[in-house]
């Protein structure tokens, strides 16, 4: 029971999705219940709690095997603020997306954001606001180096949002450009 | 001209703030120093643990003498080995096809079929459709070797390559 009070929210909700898996081990941990005959309740509260451990268990290693693959990946460009490095966006066992910038550069500046865009790609210091690029705001830059992530909004269409931009909205000036594809 | 030099001579102490504020603003806006000094960050990859096998270098699968396409990624398991995994592969079939790695400038890579490659053998190629893994031997300097190859022993022909880039 205390592996379930470990656990963080979000995968004890996928506990109903996988009881077959529980079901399944609780089949091989029987024998060990059965030495306490006679005490049906305290066999029930026993077996619940394996089924309940051992869902948890079975669930986490699961969800994190399935997730140190991303689901999309691209290379940043862009010169004239020399940005370099690669974006990949992650997706949870519960759908939540999260985006990670990896051996990243680009230049320090004011006011600098990490977006996603409605384009296949855009040019460097192109103004977004200019020309009309449908925008997702996913943050302020963290760093102008070094691996960091971004939680990117429930619902947002990846299919239609597929370029990740570094924008300097101060100047409305794109630094870098990573276009994704299908990892 | 006099005018406006006894003007600012009487009221230095405002002109002082004024020019104060514009500077002040003007470096607010700007961030000149910035320039010069970086933030680096350093978050841990995202839904992962030090159990799951890392990318660390990935590459999408080009043709060269025969239509050849997908992904190959290098993946660090948890134990230090190094394993080649394609994704969504597809390549011709053909006689003794390897997977081998070789460096981007070898010259058996432009003027293909007929030089022998200088690469490092990953394995013979399991299938030519579909996802498929093989162990990179332990040695495998992946900076230096960091071009994947699709290649026919037999012809010295190379079927299609990657360019494995840092993930």
């Amino acid at each position: 029971m205390c592996v379930e009070g470990n656990r963080e929210p979000e995968l004890q909700v996928r506990f109903l999705t996988t009881l077959h898996v529980g079901n399944f081990v609780t089949k091989n941990y029987a024998p060990a219940n059965s030495t306490l005959k006679g005490c049906n309740t305290m066999n029930r509260l026993q077996k619940l709690a394996s089924v309940t451990a051992l869902t948890l268990a079975a669930t986490v290693t699961a969800a994190l095997a399935q997730n140190s693959t991303p689901v999309q990946t691209g290379v940043f460009h862009g010169q004239v603020h020399s940005t370099s490095g690669r974006a990949s966006i992650y997706e949870g066992a519960d759908g939540k997306m999260i985006l990670r910038l990896s051996n990243f550069k680009t230049s320090n500046g004011p006011d600098v954001h990490v977006l996603l865009i409605a384009a296949k790609d855009a040019q460097d210091n192109d103004n977004f606001l200019k020309n009309n690029v449908e925008r997702v705001e996913l943050g302020k830059l963290k760093g102008n180096e070094g691996d960091q992530n971004y939680d990117i909004p429930a619902g947002t269409n990846l299919a239609k949002y597929h370029t990740v931009a570094i924008y300097c909205e101060r100047f409305n000036a794109n630094f870098g450009t990573a276009p994704l594809e299908k990892f | 001209m006099d005018f406006m030099i006894t003007f600012i001579r009487n009221h230095k102490a405002l002109f002082a703030l004024i020019s104060l504020i514009v500077v002040a603003a003007l470096w607010y806006l700007f961030r000149p120093e910035k320039l010069f000094i970086n933030h680096r960050v350093n978050e841990s990859a995202p839904f992962a643990t030090t159990q799951t096998a890392q990318p660390i270098y990935t590459g999408r699968l080009s043709a060269k003498l025969h239509e050849t396409s997908g992904r190959a990624t290098v993946y660090r398991q948890s134990d230090g080995t190094l394993l080649l995994r394609l994704t969504d592969f597809h390549t011709s079939n053909g006689p003794d096809v390897h997977v081998v790695l070789a460096t981007p400038q070898d010259p058996a890579l432009q003027t293909t079929p007929g030089k022998a490659l200088a690469s490092i053998e990953v394995g013979a190629l399991k299938g030519n459709e579909g996802d498929q893994d093989y162990k990179l031997p332990a040695n495998a300097d992946l900076a230096r070797y960091g071009t994947l190859v699709i290649y026919c022993e037999r012809f010295h022909a190379v079927f299609g390559t990657a360019s494995l880039q840092p993930f």
